[in-house]
C-alpha cells in the first residue's frame, strides 16, 4: 500500500532541462512544486571537476552519466513483423540519468528550427501539392509557428548563453550567420567560439562554391556570461570533453549550471531523487490526473504523490511509458493507423560523412568543442528545391574538430589495418591530419516506426517494457544519398591528400555504434485529439492538468539536434500553465 | 589597508589608462568576470572563495575540497605567487584542477591581483 504524501500544487516527472525550467517557472508563480527524479542527484563542484571529468573512458564508453538498461530499457525490433529483444546496453542514444537529465552529458549544440520545420506538412503540399507526402509518411504540422514561439527560443537562448552569430536579425539578413534562419529579435548571447582551422577551410571551400556557412550555434558560453537567472557561466575551454562529460568550467549550459542554483534555494520547491515514477493516477471521466505513485529506488518503497498539476518532463521514452502504463490515450495501432499515443516516433540520420586527410595540416584536434565547427544548411529541410527529387527533408553539413579524445578518435586512411604496428603508425601520422565532414538529416514519420508496450518483457517495477519498432526507409537514403553528393563535392574542393569511403545511410537501422540522443515522437503536439497527443500548449488532450514536455512532442525530427526547442516549448508551456491554465483550470483548446 | 588606497588610487588615474601607471582596480574588476564562473561564495561552487585571498595560505579554506596539489602546494598568495599562479596555474602548481589556461599580459595579471587585495 503506497504511503500518500501531502498534495502538492505541481509535480514534475523528470528533472531534466524541462523540469527544472517548469519548476522554476511554476514557484516564481506561487505554486508549491516537488520534482521527482529517478536517478541520483549530482553537482558540478563534485561531479564534474577536473581531472576526473576528462575521462574517456569513465564517461564514453563504461557510460557512468548514462541510464542503466538492467533498470529500465526498450525492446527494439525493425519491423512490425519481428519479435522485439530487450537492449541490454544502450549504444545507439544515450538517455541520461539523473538531476540535470541528458543535459549533464550533452554536447551543447543549439539550435532553433527552422520556421519551416514549424510547418512541414503545410510547406511540402504548398510547395509540390497534394501528392507530395505519401500516405505511409504522417507527417505533421507542428501546432505553433516559429514566430509564435521564437520570444521562448530567446529566453532559452538566454539561460543558456549560447554562442553563434545571428544570419537573420529582426528580418535582415547577416552573412556570415545562417541566412536560413528564422528572424531572430536579438543576437546570440555571446559571440561564436574560435573557429578550428579544419571548420574555416569547410567554410571557405563551401562559400567558394556558393554555399552559406556558418559557425554552429552552441551552449557552450564563448566568454563568461551572466544568464536570465543571475547565475554566471564561465567561458568554453576548448577542452574537447563536452559530449558524454559535465563541463569542468561551467560553460555548457545545462539544469544544473542554469536553473537548479537558485531553484535549489527555493522554499517553494522541494527535490526527491531516486524517486521512479510508476504510474499515474487517473480519472477518466473527469479528464484529470489526481497525482503519481512512486517508488523510492533505495528502500523498494511505494509512495502516492497528490498533485494539482502533473508535468511529464522524462526523457521521451519516460513519458511515452507513463502515458501507456496509466491508460492515458489511445495507444496508437499502425494496421488501422488509430490512436495517436506512440504514434510518429523519429530519429536522426547520422553516423554519416566523410573523412578527409592532409600531408601537410596539423589540425590539434584535442582541442575543441561542438561549438568549433562550421554548418551549412543550404540542403537541410524546405531550404531547397525538392521537385523530381523524389524524397522530402534534408541535412546540415558540417566540418571541425569538436573532441578529438584518445580512444575514439583515430582516424586513419583506408586499407589500414584495424590494429598491430602498421595501425600504431597509421593512426600516429594521421591523428593530427585527419578532418571529417560529417552530416545530419532530418527524419520524418513513417507509420511503421511507432512505440507501443512489449507483450514479453518488463523492467524492474513489473511495468511492461516499450518497445520500439523503428527502421530506416527509403526516404532516408535518399536524403543521404543526396546530401552526400554535396558534402564530397566540398570535400573535393579542400584539396585533400587523399579521402575515406563516403559513409552512407544504407540497410537497416543498427542498435549499436552510437548516432545521437534525438529520439522524438510518440506524444506528439498537433490540433486534432485524434491524431496527436497534446494540444499546442502540450497540454494532454485526456487530462488538462497533465502537461508534457520534451521531443516526445516533435511530430517528426528535422535535421537540427533537439535540445533548443525543447527548451523553447518548456518556457511557452510554462508561461500558458500560469498566464491561462491557473486563471481558468480546464482544455487551453477545444478541438 | 593597503587595497584601499590602491583602489583609491585608481579612481584618479583610470580613465584615460596611462602605459606603465599603477594597476587598475575597475580593469582587473572586469577581468574577474572570468573567475566567477566557479569563484563564487556559494555552497556549491566550483572553486574557492576568493574574498581575502592576498596572503592567506594555499588550500586554507575548510568548506573547499581542494586537489592534492594544491594542499601540498604550501604557498602563501601573496604577490609574487599570485602572480606567477595566475599567469601559468599548471606551471606553478603541477596538476592543481582549476580549469583555467592562464593570463598572458603582465598588466592585466596587475590589474586582477590589485581587484583582489579589495576583495574582502
Amino acid at each position: 500500500m503506497a504511503t500518500r504524501l501531502k498534495e502538492v500544487d505541481a509535480i514534475m516527472v523528470g528533472m531534466g532541462w524541462t523540469g527544472s525550467i517548469l519548476a522554476r517557472e511554476l514557484t516564481k508563480a506561487g505554486l508549491t512544486v516537488t520534482g521527482l527524479e529517478r536517478g541520483e542527484d549530482l553537482s558540478p563542484r563534485e561531479n564534474f571537476g577536473l581531472p576526473g571529468i576528462r575521462d574517456e573512458l569513465r564517461y564514453s564508453y563504461r557510460l557512468e552519466l548514462i541510464q542503466d538498461p538492467a533498470l529500465e530499457t526498450v525492446t527494439f525490433r525493425h519491423r512490425p513483423s519481428e519479435s522485439a529483444l530487450p537492449m541490454r546496453r544502450f549504444g545507439s542514444f544515450l538517455p541520461g540519468n539523473s538531476v540535470g537529465g541528458a543535459a549533464n552529458h550533452w554536447g551543447g549544440q543549439h539550435w532553433r528550427y527552422l520556421p519551416s520545420d514549424h510547418l512541414t506538412r503545410s510547406r511540402i503540399v504548398g510547395r509540390y501539392g497534394a501528392n507530395a507526402i505519401p500516405d505511409d509518411m504522417p507527417i505533421q504540422d507542428w501546432a505553433m509557428t516559429y514566430d509564435e514561439l521564437e520570444p521562448y527560443y530567446d529566453k532559452f537562448d538566454k539561460l543558456c548563453g549560447v554562442s553563434g552569430k545571428a544570419g537573420n536579425l529582426r528580418g535582415e539578413r547577416i552573412e556570415g550567420g545562417n541566412i536560413f534562419e528564422g528572424p531572430r529579435s536579438s543576437e546570440y548571447p555571446t559571440p561564436p567560439l574560435i573557429m578550428t582551422e579544419s571548420g574555416l577551410m569547410f567554410a571557405k571551400a563551401a562559400k567558394d562554391l556558393g554555399y552559406h556557412p556558418f559557425p554552429q550555434p552552441a551552449s557552450n558560453a564563448s566568454r563568461p556570461y551572466v544568464n536570465s537567472e543571475g547565475l554566471t557561466l564561465g567561458g568554453c575551454q576548448y577542452c574537447g570533453f563536452c559530449e558524454r562529460n559535465g563541463c569542468e568550467a561551467n560553460a555548457k549550459a545545462g539544469p544544473q549550471v542554469c536553473v537548479l542554483p537558485v531553484l535549489r534555494s527555493e522554499p517553494k520547491f522541494s527535490l526527491r531523487s531516486r524517486s521512479w515514477v510508476s504510474r499515474l493516477s487517473y480519472d477518466k471521466t473527469a479528464k484529470k490526473v489526481t497525482g503519481v505513485i512512486f517508488t523510492d529506488t533505495r528502500t523498494g518503497e511505494e509512495y502516492e504523490q497528490p498533485a494539482g498539476i502533473v508535468v511529464l518532463s522524462a526523457y521521451v521514452f519516460g513519458n511515452i511509458s507513463l502515458l501507456l502504463n496509466s491508460g492515458i490515450g489511445e495507444p496508437y495501432d499502425p494496421v488501422t493507423q488509430q490512436g495517436a499515443v506512440g504514434k510518429n516516433y523519429c530519429y536522426q540520420l547520422s553516423r554519416m560523412g566523410v573523412t578527409l586527410f592532409f600531408e601537410d595540416k596539423f589540425f590539434n584536434p584535442f582541442m575543441g568543442s561542438p561549438g568549433t565547427q562550421m554548418v551549412m544548411d543550404d540542403f537541410d529541410g524546405d531550404n531547397f528545391d525538392h521537385s523530381a527529387l523524389g524524397f522530402l527533408g534534408g541535412c546540415k553539413i558540417q566540418l571541425g574538430h569538436a573532441d578529438g579524445r584518445p580512444i575514439s578518435y583515430r582516424p586513419v586512411p583506408p586499407g589500414t589495418p584495424r590494429w598491430g604496428a602498421k595501425w600504431k603508425k597509421e593512426t600516429a601520422n594521421w591523428y593530427q591530419r585527419a578532418a571529417r565532414i560529417t552530416l545530419s538529416g532530418s527524419n520524418y514519420a513513417n507509420r511503421y516506426n511507432y512505440i507501443d508496450l512489449d507483450p514479453t518483457y518488463k523492467d524492474q517495477l513489473g511495468r511492461p517494457l516499450l518497445r520500439m519498432t523503428y527502421n530506416f526507409v527509403e526516404n532516408d537514403h535518399k536524403v543521404a544519398d543526396y546530401c552526400m553528393r554535396v558534402a564530397l563535392e566540398i570535400a573535393r574542393a579542400m584539396k585533400p591528400t587523399m579521402m575515406g569511403p563516403p559513409a552512407l545511410r544504407q540497410g537497416d537501422y543498427d542498435t549499436v555504434p552510437y548516432q545521437s540522443t534525438h529520439n522524438t515522437g510518440g506524444t506528439i503536439m498537433g490540433t486534432d485529439p485524434k491524431t496527436s497527443v497534446v494540444n499546442r500548449y502540450l497540454q494532454a488532450w485526456a487530462a488538462d492538468n497533465l502537461f508534457i514536455m520534451g521531443a516526445s512532442t516533435f511530430p517528426q525530427q528535422p535535421a537540427y539536434n533537439p535540445t533548443g526547442p525543447v527548451g523553447a516549448l518548456a518556457y511557452w508551456s510554462a508561461e500558458a500553465i500560469v498566464t491561462k491554465y491557473l486563471k481558468s483550470p480546464g482544455p487551453l483548446v477545444h478541438a | 589597508m593597503q587595497g584601499w588606497e590602491v583602489g583609491a588610487l585608481s579612481l584618479f588615474i583610470a580613465l584615460p589608462a596611462i602605459p606603465g601607471s599603477a594597476a587598475d582596480v575597475e580593469h582587473g574588476k572586469a577581468l574577474y568576470r572570468t573567475c566567477v564562473a566557479c569563484h563564487t561564495e556559494r555552497p556549491d561552487a566550483l572553486g574557492p572563495s576568493l574574498k581575502g585571498v592576498v596572503g592567506r595560505k594555499s588550500a586554507a579554506l575548510d568548506d573547499f575540497r581542494y586537489s592534492n596539489p594544491m594542499r601540498r602546494a604550501n604557498l602563501v598568495w601573496d604577490e609574487d605567487n599570485l602572480r606567477a599562479y595566475i599567469q601559468d596555474p599548471q606551471a606553478k602548481v603541477k596538476g592543481n584542477r582549476m580549469p583555467y589556461g592562464g593570463l598572458s599580459d603582465p598588466k592585466d595579471i596587475d590589474d586582477i591581483i590589485a581587484y583582489l587585495k579589495v576583495l574582502k
